[in-house]
């Protein structure tokens, strides 16, 4: 065999993964796989022109005085200056906001898990009509609206008739327009709401787990249900748990409308006013989407960080 | 307003006449008293007390007949006719002498200033006389004719009357001022007010309506061509309808061909009649416009609300008399009033004094029977309509109602709910092949009334008939249409109890009466033509009605006197004796409770089953009997139980009043046809299948976008696009008026593209470069928003961001001459030059003097920034306050002219648990103008001064401050609520006064409280000051028509049609044929706050309504918008709740705001300094920026 022989063979054969850069590496991967690509395909153009397309133009849009109408002018860093140093209602907002969210985010969490788990314990049919008195209220739409009518500001509403009625006060009282009264209302409502796709996760979680592992686990020592709920059944529905978490963050950040409805625009004293009411206010009602989008930037690294934050406390689960 | 001392005089002679009037009626027999005539409604004058509590104490027919009865009724008296020309015998205070020519070409067309009414003579010199509705002055017209009477006794009244289409119009007299002609004809009903001997005889005729006629434009007749001789053995005297409906290509519609055929001496001639409904690009079916069909008719005078049928009859005395008849609205021509004997009435007897059906039939005993060929009526054609609102419509619930399509919607039925309202008619002409007897078959769906039927009255015209529409026997009032989910085929026929041989009902299992049916015959002659009247009537169901309208009254005012001992929210354990303090009161809710069920059971026997309609008043009664038993113990638990029924019970009368029916066709078939003459009901499985499969394979082929457009109109050259954010009834209205004749297209020449879109959808399109020309409906605070963004433009001709020559398109003046050639001229022509020249104006230039005359300044205010104007008002709303006339005269409240007084009233309503309803939002921004403050501050009070306009709020100024201390004061201090159902309050009488946006409370009231109709009115706000001069300014908040920055760029041509669209959209014609339709499709709830002050006198108000319209307009004010504008609403609202939540002293709460206020308008300005506020180059030596950082 010449020598010029074994350079083809050489040349012939593939290369190993170490003698290529990463990005042939990818490519050769890529093309194997093309089936797979070419099915993702579809998902990847939408995903890319509806979601990423968006969030990098609204980063780009913060950075300019765009107003919707007419032509964009760059302003540098100017919004985000004005937003944390002299925008006040902002840091308002950002307070309700987290506020809101510590409150609703892992409290609906926890109640959607403990809720899941006792429905799970259920027998099958009487599981199905428990299921849905729980998740109803987050698929009927606007029925959150009938809290509108027990804390109607009319003395004709239910809370007040009654409070009335009982003599402790004379007065009605302006429940959504109370600075006193609209956040815990809103919080109460949020909660009232929140047995969402979460809850729904859940619960498909619990079937998931193998009931062999449980077995194995009474054999290896396990004591009670708790420990069979935080070594077993927590672990192996990870996946679940981390999407249940990230819609229970998304909507604790996210929950406006609700509020809207509910107390007006814009809430009374801002007392409910959150970050997603901000943003409203100005992309909305004084058409500033540049200041917008610089909000919106700000909401998205939040909601951003605080995922990776949910990741690593979920990593923990049954250690 | 100030009110003059002269208002005060004339109220004070207003309550001497009411008394005098009073007096004149004991004093009858002694003649008339001079007084008579000074009745007349004073402008804007809100009812004293005294006519208030009137209201409470009326008269009805029946209390009339019983007070008269006793009256001689002489058997010799003849006919008394009035001819209205006579001039010697109309009252000194008859002010319009108009004389109208009763030839068939009346038009009145009425120039002249107030002074000078030009006069109408028929040639041969007979006179009639034209009745405004209101007269230049401002009061509603008045019209008295005198007369002697020399034989007492009962006589009904008729009255020849003309429906005279008026169009009179504002135009500029000799000194360049804006003269407004108040009469014009709208599409509502004539009403008029009618006393005798100056006072009204009885409730019924408080409003008595002359109908008007009208007719779908759909309608062509050819000229009449003579048959040739060799046809004539063939052809029939007579008319015959054929109907035809062509699926495709050219002339595609369904047509209704009528020939009808004559004898004219010794010549046979023939005239064809087409009618077609016009189709859009789709095929579907576009609604007809009304034309109105003036002509002479004769009125008889009859009750409105349908309870009497018949002709109402009124006692004379020996002697002197006068009949008045006083405008409610729309203009009238009166030719003769005829006072004609009649029988003395009888209180027992419910007849309506015609004949019988079996004497009617009796005299056709014995015609032969007849082998005729049906007459085929589709129901869809009608000929004639009382209203404009009558409309055919279409259905698509079976497959066999004719014509019917799967690819698109058609014209096939008339009725449902447009055609359903006592007194509506809708006529059709037809004639039949054989003289004989005839029964009229329908088929018909009416499922609206659950469980209960509903009645038509049949009316005949022509041949034997008369000229005059009647009931050819009694029992045509009652023609029975029962009730079915699905369609129904029957013969119309009249139900009677069968009576047993001693006159007992007989009584069938169930122990009801059985009833029989009686299908009727008539009597037609082969030839002659024959008009046949459907009218909605009460028929059997009348005397139910009533029982429940007069329980209703009782408990409602047993629900009045118990709020006032208990409050809206009685304690259920507290002991408030009713049983010492009303005892009368229970005795009447058991009474009514009694009633109700006594009227439940009598209607379940007549409709012979119990349909959740009747259901309702048993569960009213079941309330009630537990209210009224155990001395009351249980009223104070079910108050609002009781609150929630009244509504209920008064729902309950409307929709048994409101006769819906949808009718697909009338058959004429001879007396003795069986069933198989009319045709199917009921569609058969395959037909219903196949039509449902094809609909919904079609579904998916129609272009629902393209509703509505014609091949005209779809093409892309339009020469303006314009898009709208309203309901598709608005949208479509809109697009007639465009295409109508006369309407747009036709004057201008230029097509429009009429886009509906979603509220939402003009910002994205402005941003894509694909937005309209023209866009409706822009609220005023988002035109100044997109026009800081040049989005707008400005239409004012000083745009800064427009050239010179595209500014020019809005100052000059476009004329167009006969040979359709525009002429541009700098200044306006003068109607003399324009005449001369033979130009018409086909643009105007836009100036303030000339806008002002027909909008309200303050709208005007709202549009404009910096002196650049930048839309024109479409729509206008304000507050103003509605009051509850018979409450307020039960306590003997007077209605309030100034907060003082509001305030006065205050504990004479709390005393009996009521209170006033004051929207604060409202109240808070009206009350700073009122005190005579503005919300801005401004340097020399130049609201344009773009240096200093809207730089600085106004809100810490001493008055502003003291305004909004005293608004809260309202809340604080007088407990006023802060949120409130403002409907249901106003309606139970818990809140007899309400201050709020005057178009949606009057919308809402109309249709949900319709039964205080009538007890209710409303005027100017209560104003700000001290006694005599107070200052009652509302704030206008205002809709525009905008001309948006892309048809900018298409060019001057688009520029001018943009312009001229606006410019014709918001014209008076325009806006009140627009305001007008929309009523008339929609319904009375659906009225229309136009922003042209014209207009509103061509709306169908009432000459009150109009009056208190006008006066509030006439004191009206605007926040101007600036950039910033919204923060201030936010932040006075944070303050009002702040004082009021937490009790901070109001100007505390709301100093605290200004500073943000200031510092949000000062960073908008900056954002917008380049484009708006050159601040910097236009100060001069000296000045400086206000300062704005507080």
């Amino acid at each position: 065999m010449s020598q010029a022989e074994t350079k083809t063979v050489e040349k012939n054969r593939p290369l190993r993964r170490d003698e290529m850069s990463k990005l042939q590496w990818t490519w050769k991967e890529m093309k194997r796989n093309k089936t797979a690509y070419f099915m993702l395909f579809p998902f990847l153009i939408l995903f890319i022109v509806f979601t990423v397309l968006p969030v990098l133009l609204s980063m780009f849009f913060s950075l300019t005085d765009f107003n919707m109408l007419q032509t964009p002018n760059m302003k540098g860093l100017d919004n985000y200056i004005r937003l944390f140093l002299e925008d006040e209602i902002f840091i308002l907002a950002i307070q309700n906001t987290l506020i809101f969210a510590c409150i609703t985010g892992p409290v609906s969490y926890i109640l959607s898990l403990l809720v899941a788990w006792f429905v799970n314990e259920l027998p099958p049919k009487i599981r199905a009509v428990v299921t849905l008195v729980f998740y109803a209220p987050s698929i009927s739409g606007q029925v959150y609206l009938i809290w509108k009518t027990l804390f109607s500001s009319d003395s004709y509403g239910w809370a007040n008739a009654t409070l009335m009625d009982l003599g402790l006060i004379t007065a009605p009282i302006l429940w959504f327009e109370d600075a006193a009264y609209v956040m815990a209302l809103c919080i109460v409502v949020a909660l009232w709401t929140s047995l969402g796709t979460a809850f729904l996760s859940f619960i498909a979680g619990f079937q998931t787990v193998d009931r062999s592992m449980y077995e194995a686990a009474a054999v290896d020592g396990i004591k009670n249900r708790w420990q069979e709920l935080w070594y077993i059944t927590l672990p192996t529905m990870r996946p679940q748990m981390m999407f249940g978490a990230v819609l229970a963050i998304t909507n604790s950040f996210g929950f406006g409308g609700v509020v809207t409805a509910l107390c007006g625009f814009p809430s009374v004293d801002y007392a409910a006013h959150t970050i997603m009411h901000h943003l409203d206010d100005y992309g909305g009602q004084r058409y500033e989407i540049g200041y917008a989008s610089a909000i919106a930037v700000v909401l998205f690294i939040m909601m951003f960080a605080s995922n990776i934050l949910v990741k690593k406390a979920l990593s923990k689960v049954g250690e | 307003m100030k009110k003059s001392i002269f208002m005060r005089v004339v109220a004070m002679m207003l309550t001497v006449a009411l008394m005098l009037g009073a007096i004149s009626v004991t004093a009858s027999a002694a003649g008339i008293s001079d007084s008579i005539g000074s009745y007349k409604n004073e402008k804007g004058s809100s009812p004293t007390l005294d006519e208030m509590k009137n209201l409470m104490t009326t008269k009805t027919y029946e209390d009339y007949i019983l007070e008269k009865l006793s009256g001689e009724n002489d058997p010799a008296r003849t006919q008394i006719a009035i001819n209205t020309s006579s001039a010697d015998k109309f009252g000194d205070n008859f002010t319009n002498e108009v004389k109208v020519s009763d030839s068939d070409e009346v038009q009145a067309s009425i120039k002249g200033s107030s002074a000078n009414w030009e006069s109408f003579t028929k040639e041969d010199g007979e006179k009639s006389w034209f009745l405004p509705s209101v007269n230049p002055d401002g009061s509603a017209g008045v019209a008295e004719w005198r007369f002697d009477v020399d034989k007492p006794g009962f006589y009904t009244i008729e009255i020849d009357y003309y429906d005279c289409i008026v169009d009179a119009d504002t135009y500029i007299d000799e000194n360049g001022n804006f003269v407004e002609i108040k009469t014009k004809s709208s599409v509502s009903a004539i009403e008029r007010k009618l006393r005798i001997d100056g006072v009204v005889p009885f409730d019924e005729v408080g409003s008595i309506t002359f109908d008007k006629h009208w007719r779908y434009d759909y309608v062509t007749t050819s000229d009449p061509y003579e048959v040739p001789a060799s046809a004539r053995p063939f052809t029939e005297i007579g008319s015959y309808a054929e109907y035809v409906q062509i699926a495709e290509g050219e002339g595609a519609g369904y047509y209704k061909y009528v020939t009808t055929t004559k004898m004219e001496g010794d010549k046979m001639m023939q005239t064809l009649t087409t009618y077609k409904i016009n189709q859009d690009i789709n095929g579907n079916s576009m609604a007809p416009s009304a034309v109105a069909v003036s002509q002479w008719s004769t009125y008889t005078c009859k009750d409105p609300s349908g309870y009497s049928e018949g002709a109402l009859k009124f006692y004379f005395s020996n002697g002197p008399h006068s009949i008045s008849l006083e405008a409610i609205r729309e203009p009238v021509i009166i030719k003769e009033i005829r006072l004609v004997p009649a029988e003395a009435p009888s209180i027992e007897s419910e007849s309506s004094g015609k004949m019988s059906y079996s004497n009617y039939i009796a005299a056709y005993d014995g015609v032969p029977t007849i082998n005729a060929a049906p007459t085929i009526i589709e129901a869809e054609f009608p000929d004639l309509i009382s209203d404009s609102s009558v409309t055919s419509t279409n259905d698509n619930t079976s497959a066999i109602t004719y014509p019917i399509s799967s690819k698109a919607q058609l014209y096939n039925v008339i009725g449902e709910n447009s055609y359903s309202a006592m007194g509506q008619w809708a006529a059709y002409k037809f004639t039949v092949s054989e003289t004989g007897l005839y029964k009229l078959g329908a088929r018909f769906k009416q499922d609206t009334l659950q469980g209960m039927f509903i009645c038509r009255a049949v009316k005949l015209a022509g041949g034997q008939y008369g000229t005059v529409p009647d009931a050819p026997f009694d029992e045509a009032y009652r023609v029975r249409f029962g009730y079915d989910e699905e369609w129904q085929s029957e013969y119309m026929g009249f139900y009677s109890y069968e009576y047993d041989s001693e006159g007992n009902k007989v009584l069938d299992d169930n122990g009801n009466p059985v009833q029989n049916k009686t299908e009727i015959e008539l009597y037609f002659e082969k030839g002659v033509e024959y008009t046949l009247y459907f009218e909605c009537s009460l028929g059997d169901l009348k005397d139910y009605i009533r029982r429940v309208e007069t329980a209703l009254d009782v408990i409602n005012e047993c629900y009045l006197r118990i709020l006032k001992r208990t409050g809206a929210e009685p304690d259920k354990n507290q002991d408030y004796s009713f049983l010492d303090y009303m005892p009368e009161v229970l005795v009447k809710l058991l009474e009514q409770s009694k009633e109700l069920t006594n009227v439940a059971d009598e209607l379940e026997a007549l409709c012979g089953t119990n349909g959740s309609h009747i259901a309702t008043l048993d569960t009213i009664a079941r309330i009630l009997t537990l209210m009224g038993s155990d001395g009351g113990e249980k009223i104070a638990e079910n108050m609002a139980n009781l609150k929630s029924y009244l509504g209920t019970l008064g729902t309950w009368i409307n929709s048994s009043k409101s006769s819906s029916l949808m009718l697909d066709s009338i058959y004429v078939v001879p007396a003795d046809s069986d069933e198989n003459a009319i045709p199917n009901a009921k569609a058969n499985f395959f037909e219903s299948i196949w039509f449902e499969i094809s609909s919904f394979i079609y579904s998916f082929f129609t272009d629902y976008d393209k509703m509505g457009l014609t091949e005209e109109t779809s093409e892309g050259d339009a020469a303006v696009s314009v898009w709208l954010a309203m309901g598709r009834d608005q949208s479509q209205i809109w697009r007639s008026m465009i295409d109508a004749t006369g309407g747009f297209t036709d004057t201008y020449g230029k097509g429009v593209a009429l886009k509906l879109v979603t509220a939402g959808t003009l910002l994205p399109s402005i941003l894509s470069g694909k937005g309209p020309d023209v866009y409706l409906g822009l609220s005023s605070g988002e035109v100044i928003n997109y026009a800081i963004r040049d989005a707008i433009i400005g239409i004012s001709g000083n745009a800064a961001n427009l050239t010179a020559e595209q500014n020019a398109v809005f100052t000059n003046y476009y004329y167009m001459d006969a040979n359709g050639n525009e002429i541009v001229r700098e200044k306006a022509l003068t109607a003399a030059e324009m005449e001369a020249q033979g130009l018409i104006s086909v643009s105007n230039g836009y100036d303030y003097a000339t806008r002002e005359a027909i909008f309200a300044p303050a709208a005007m205010k709202t549009l404009r920034l910096c002196d650049v104007a930048y839309g024109i008002p479409m729509t206008m709303s304000f507050a103003m306050m509605f009051y509850r006339m018979d409450v307020l005269g039960n306590l003997g409240v007077e209605i309030p002219k100034t907060w003082d007084e509001l305030i006065g009233a205050l504990p004479a309503l709390q005393a009996s648990n009521m209170t006033i309803g004051v929207s604060y939002v409202s109240a808070l921004d009206f009350m700073i103008y009122q005190m005579g403050e503005s919300m801005w501050k401004y340097e020399n009070g130049d609201e344009y001064d773009s240096r200093w306009a809207g730089a600085e709020i106004n809100l810490d100024s001493n008055i502003a401050l003291e305004a909004f201390e005293r608004v809260c004061s309202f809340y604080t201090e007088h407990s006023l609520p802060v949120s409130f159902d403002t409907a249901n309050r106003f309606r139970t009488g818990e809140m007899p006064i309400t201050v709020g946006d005057y178009i949606s409370i009057y919308n809402s009231l109309v249709v949900f409280a319709s039964e205080i109709g009538g007890l209710w009115q409303f005027g100017t706000l209560p104003g700000s000051g001290k006694g005599e001069t107070y200052n009652n300014d509302s704030l206008a908040s205002v809709t525009a028509t905008v001309l948006l920055n892309g048809c900018q760029k298409k060019g001057n041509d688009t520029l001018l049609a943009a312009w001229q669209f606006a410019q014709w959209q918001t014209s008076r014609e325009i806006q009140a044929s627009y305001g007008n339709s929309i009523v008339a499709l929609i319904g009375p709830a659906a009225k229309y706050e136009t922003a042209n002050k014209l207009a509103i006198n061509d709306l169908s108000w009432t000459a009150s309504e109009k009056a208190a319209i006008s006066e509030q307009m006439a004191n009206m004010d605007a926040i101007v918008n600036y950039p910033g504008s919204y923060i201030i609403a936010r932040y006075m609202k944070f303050a009002f709740l702040d004082a009021y939540n937490d009790g901070t002293p109001p100007q505390e709460a709301m100093k605290r705001y200004v500073g943000a206020i200031n510092t949000e308008l000062t960073r908008k300005r900056a954002e917008f300094g380049d484009f708006l506020f050159n601040v910097e180059d236009d100060l001069e030596e000296g000045q400086s920026v206000p300062k704005l950082d507080q």
